[in-house]
């Protein structure tokens, strides 16, 4: 297994936790504390799932309205704390989505855009470790052994919730090459990620 | 179908569940498997965690400070909304930690049979009741009615000094969409239209406030802005919907 070059350094999950806690207990400036050490991973999130600032920060704000109410349930769910705002964050972002299905035509066309835009940088997207998960760490590492438009599209089909026919769709791409490069990724994510288990 | 014979299958079916690309039948199939074998259960909530670290993959992009403003004005609509409800519930709360002390120390009173004693602990409480009424009585310095366009009444305005608040009552019925919020401003001579909360959706409602907000300001205004209303330094960025002059009472 590779090291973790943090191993050593103290645990950005258990501040993060320890300040989820105390928001659940209704601590405004614990809340605060919360949205400035996160916000711009999970606006960063955001705007990869929904492609408008606009929409982008309507999606944060009631991504934090949840957190605020949902805090106290936070031990419940096992997860590790930016997993946790993630998923929240891009369960918003896709009801989002969804209440927009009406503007699919405008929705295309920018993803066009998006989409060469992502697709020109074939490196590995710098990862910022500062307050990723160990699982975020070893997920990183997989994805990076994934050649770059296969890693999108793998990305893009989670983040976006979007079936291999959807995908094809928005990318311009045949189905065929979509369903090969979703099979390869997944099987080349499970073989990395045993080394991690 | 036994899955548990091929370990390596229940990976790639859990990993393409998790992901989202395993649809229609083939994805309910394999949720029914999973109820019922624990090991492809476990398989499909391994994975679901693994890809749910895509979260905290994506580029950081730091938000407009705006974002931030609309979320606290939520919360402190939401927190004042709870407050009032409190109140509501509990018609006296003053006079409750007073009694919980008298009671405590009854036994004391009682061992020392001390009955003088005791009836002077109970005129103080009742004094402390009293005055706890007299307190909370609210009062009223400044009063605004804001009408719409048609001079019709919509909100009264009042500010109470002592406890430092502005109470809003609805009389009108409009009623801002679900995604909007109604956001009071100052309008100080000569300068730019102050923030002085959002207003949350009760008929009745109250901002914290100081005397400085309020004094000297000839008029209200409240406009329809975002849900969680706008940061005060940009002043209102929606229509101006009521209006109203302040006014301050003497008598």
């Amino acid at each position: 297994m590779p090291d973790n070059p943090r191993m050593s350094a103290p645990s950005p999950d258990a501040e993060l936790m320890a300040l989820i806690d105390r928001v659940g207990h209704r601590d405004e400036a614990a809340l605060r504390q919360l949205y400035d050490r996160t916000s711009p991973k999970l606006f960063g999130l955001a705007m990869r799932v929904v492609r408008q600032r606009e929409w982008a920060e309507d999606v944060l704000q009631e991504a934090f309205m949840t957190i605020w109410r949902a805090a106290g349930d936070y031990r419940g769910s096992l997860s590790p704390p930016m997993a946790w705002m993630g998923l929240i964050v891009r369960s918003r972002a896709l009801d989002l989505l969804r209440r927009r299905t009406a503007d699919r035509a405008q929705l295309t066309q920018e993803f066009d855009e998006v989409m060469a835009d992502t697709f020109e940088s074939d490196a590995a997207n710098p990862m910022d470790t500062a307050d990723a998960s160990e699982q975020a760490w070893a997920l990183h590492q997989c994805l990076s052994q994934l050649e770059g438009r296969q890693r999108e599209v793998v990305s893009l089909a989670y983040l976006r919730d979007l079936s291999h026919g959807e995908l094809a769709e928005q990318l311009k791409l045949p189905l065929g090459t979509v369903k090969t490069w979703i099979r390869r990724g997944i099987e080349k994510l499970r073989t990395c990620m045993q080394r991690f288990a | 179908m036994n899955l548990s014979a091929n370990p390596q299958l229940i990976e790639l079916l859990a990993a393409s569940h998790a992901l989202g690309t395993l649809r229609g039948g083939a994805r309910r199939r394999f949720e029914a498997i999973a109820r019922e074998q624990a090991p492809v259960r476990a398989a499909a909530l391994v994975w679901q965690g693994r890809l749910a670290s895509m979260a905290e993959l994506q580029t950081p992009v730091v938000p407009d400070a705006a974002v931030w403003t609309r979320i606290r004005n939520l919360i402190e609509a939401e927190q004042q909304q709870q407050a009032i409800a409190r109140q509501r519930a509990a018609p006296t709360p003053a006079a409750a930690p007073a009694e919980g002390g008298w009671l405590s120390s009854l036994a004391l009173w009682r061992s020392a049979a001390a009955a003088g004693a005791l009836a002077t602990v109970v005129a103080v409480v009742v004094g402390v009741n009293l005055s706890d009424q007299l307190r909370n009585a609210p009062a009223v310095q400044y009063v605004s009615v804001l009408h719409d366009d048609k001079a019709v009444p919509t909100m009264l305005v009042t500010f109470d000094p002592k406890k430092r608040q502005l109470l809003l009552q609805r009389v009108g019925d409009y009623h801002e969409g679900e995604d909007k919020s109604l956001q009071l401003w100052a309008l100080p001579p000569g300068g730019a239209p102050r923030s002085l909360g959002v207003l949350g959706r009760d008929a009745a409602l109250r901002l914290a406030a100081q005397e400085a907000d309020v004094r000297s300001v000839p008029a209200l205004a409240i406009s329809l802005e975002p849900k969680g209303g706008v940061p005060s330094e940009r002043g209102p960025t929606g229509p101006v919907l009521f209006k109203g002059a302040l006014i301050e009472k003497t008598l």
